[in-house]
């Protein structure tokens, strides 16, 4: 049975509906990440499993017990707030203290456990502190020391890193990912950043509008994005759409005419190729890691207008438009100058095509 | 050039207050060093041999040192209270949603909007009515009418400021609503508090109109005292002005000593 699950859980304000029947599990030790755009919902589901929101309808299990109308405290659960939400008023040691204090645990045991989670996340000497006197990076530290403490059964992270910049996230991010591994518990972890999903998930949910748009591993929502949606959110830069006509077709490939295409159309291997009409519409999704500039003779490519080019240093990412002015992104290794309506032609690979029918589904 | 005009410009301004302002505490003060042909003199000595002969009188009059207790008790326990009844209100007027919020947080403010005078009749007659004439207890419910809006508003506004994260974090970590109150919510409200603190111990050691109407002589207040020397025959200024500086002492002690938790940034740190 799962350790983590969530049934059919709703939750409305009023008229207005912010979590829309949302089903999905975790097992022990699973490392769950919530993704999507601000608005989705992502936090809210979050809090309704920490206890802080009510849940309209459906619900939530942990470790086989039902917690759907369950005080927060009861639940055995841990929170890591965007804020970090640290007791400003008391010390270190005091903040990481006060779950323990609260329940009643005796004090050499709060001692002990207070040091412990010090020691692993290296903020021993900051323990007589007060969280005014720490930087961002010791806060959330102490924000997750506090949530080690209480040797929870499921921690909740709500997008701890994102008031870090960007050096400390990484640095933090691979430290949350060897925390899960040495504690080896349930983490349900929410972001909008699709790097921290892809690197610290061994799951990811993601969420649009209320609704799970798609729940997998990485990989999968990498090969296999199930809409327009997810493939555009999973992978950065983003995944290029191309809107192509059905034009021909075998049991294993179709043939699609966009007038980007060198030739006006390429040809795509598939195994939906007999469930897709002739003459109906498609989108080809296109990563621009999987392009590449200057196409070789004979191979499938693109025929575009150069815009710019912006260096990254080892690698450029590449803008250049198609006959029909939508703007595309390659991402080619070294550095390139790309002038303003130079002609490029850009190889592509057709088994690394995504194809998506007309309302966004995967085909 | 223009910054430092400026300066002087800001620095004028902040003598001429600070002149209109404390010029009646100047004039009190020496006034009460004065005798009393120094005192009536015109125009104004400036220069004078002070004395003391006022405050001897006062501190003779048994009068005056039991009137300042009679404050010192009322002003004391109405702070206490209005501080004990007004942050628990406030508190759940800022975190809690419920029926008739709005209403009733109008109804604590309305009750300032009242002039006093209008309702000393109907207190007076409410007081003989229940035995309470000429007692503290009397003086100590009243101010608590006037000084529990002041408390609570003070204080509402005060523990709105607070994150509501810190309230949240403390609910998993298993604190009971009373321990947020008492825990989270009351250290981190210590400003607001004191604020109110200090203008219901002032005002409470400042009012005259009730506590006149309201108490005859077992329970007589400081400023009661002060200007039951004036008679039909006599005005003795310069015990008037000793008086007065007598009963401005401990209010300006109390409020310099709870000034110092007037602090802004009480919760730095806590986000972000």
């Amino acid at each position: 049975m799962a350790f983590l699950k969530i049934d059919d859980v709703v939750k409305r304000y009023g008229d207005h509906l912010v979590i829309d029947r949302v089903s999905l599990s975790a097992e022990k030790g699973e490392f769950v990440v919530f993704v999507g755009p601000s608005g989705c919902g992502k936090s809210t589901l979050l809090r309704m499993i920490a206890g802080l929101e009510e849940v309209t309808d459906g619900n939530i299990s942990i470790d086989g017990h039902l917690v759907t109308h369950v005080e927060p405290a009861a639940r055995q659960v841990a929170m890591v707030f965007q804020s970090y939400a640290l007791y400003p008023h008391m010390s270190v040691k005091e903040n990481m203290a006060f779950g323990l204090v609260m329940a009643k645990t005796p004090k050499p045991e709060i001692e002990k456990r207070v040091a412990n989670a010090a020691r692993i996340l290296q903020i021993e000497q900051l323990l007589d502190r007060k969280p005014r006197q720490l930087s961002g990076g010791q806060r959330q530290r102490v924000a997750i020391g506090r949530a080690i403490v209480r040797d929870p059964k499921l921690f909740l992270f709500d997008e701890p890193l994102s008031n870090l910049d960007a050096e400390l996230r990484s640095q933090m991010r691979v430290e949350i990912a060897r925390l899960h591994r040495d504690l080896g518990v349930t983490m349900v972890y929410v972001t909008h950043d699709q790097i921290e999903a892809m690197t610290l998930a061994d799951r990811i949910v993601v969420l649009r509008a209320g609704k799970v748009e798609q729940i997998g591993t990485p990989t999968d929502l990498y090969e296999r994005p199930a809409n327009t949606f997810v493939a555009g959110f999973i992978g950065s830069p983003k995944m290029n759409f191309l809107e192509a006509t059905v034009t021909d077709g075998t049991d294993h490939t179709l043939t699609l005419s966009h007038p980007a295409f060198v030739g006006g159309a390429a040809t795509i291997p598939t195994h939906a190729a007999p469930r897709v009409s002739r003459g109906g519409k498609v989108r080809a999704g296109l990563r621009p890691e999987h392009m590449a500039l200057g196409g070789g003779q004979g191979g499938t490519a693109l025929s575009l207008a150069g815009e710019f080019a912006e260096n990254l240093g080892g690698a450029s990412q590449v803008y250049a438009q198609t006959p029909d002015g939508d703007t595309l992104t390659i991402l080619a290794p070294g550095r390139h100058v790309i002038d303003k309506g130079v002609p490029l032609t850009v190889a592509i690979d057709p088994a690394r095509v995504y194809l998506f029918d007309d309302a966004g589904r995967a085909i | 050039m223009s910054m430092r005009f400026g300066r002087v410009i800001h620095f004028v301004g902040l003598i001429l207050v600070l002149a209109f302002t404390l010029f009646p505490f100047f004039w009190m003060v020496t006034s009460s060093l004065k005798d009393q042909s120094d005192l009536l003199a015109s125009p104004p000595v400036w220069l004078f041999t002070p004395t003391l002969d006022h405050y001897r009188e006062i501190f003779e009059d048994p009068k005056i040192i039991s009137s300042v207790m009679h404050s010192l008790i009322i002003a004391t326990s109405t702070t206490l209270l209005a501080i004990v009844l007004g942050a628990p209100a406030a508190y759940a007027l800022a975190r809690f949603e419920f029926r008739g919020k709005s209403d009733l947080w109008f109804w604590f403010i309305s009750n300032r909007m009242i002039s006093p005078i209008v309702l000393a009749l109907p207190v007076y007659l409410l007081a003989q009515t229940l035995g309470l004439l000429d007692t503290h207890l009397v003086l100590i419910l009243i101010y608590l009418t006037f000084n529990l809006p002041i408390v609570v508003w003070i204080c509402t506004d005060q523990f709105r400021s607070i994150p509501s994260e810190l309230e949240q974090a403390a609910r998993l970590d298993g604190a009971s609503q009373f321990l947020i109150f008492w825990r989270i919510y009351l250290p981190l409200g210590v400003p607001g508090i004191a604020v109110s603190a200090i203008f219901s111990f002032i005002f409470s050691w400042n009012e005259l109109l009730y506590a006149l109407v309201l108490t005859r002589r077992a329970v007589q207040t400081a400023p009661v005292a002060a200007t039951s020397f004036m008679s039909g025959y006599e005005l003795p200024w310069g015990k008037i002005m000793a008086t007065g500086t007598v009963i401005v002492l401990p209010v300006t002690i109390f409020a310099l000593l709870v000034s110092r938790h007037m602090v802004r940034g009480l919760t730095m740190g806590a986000t972000k």
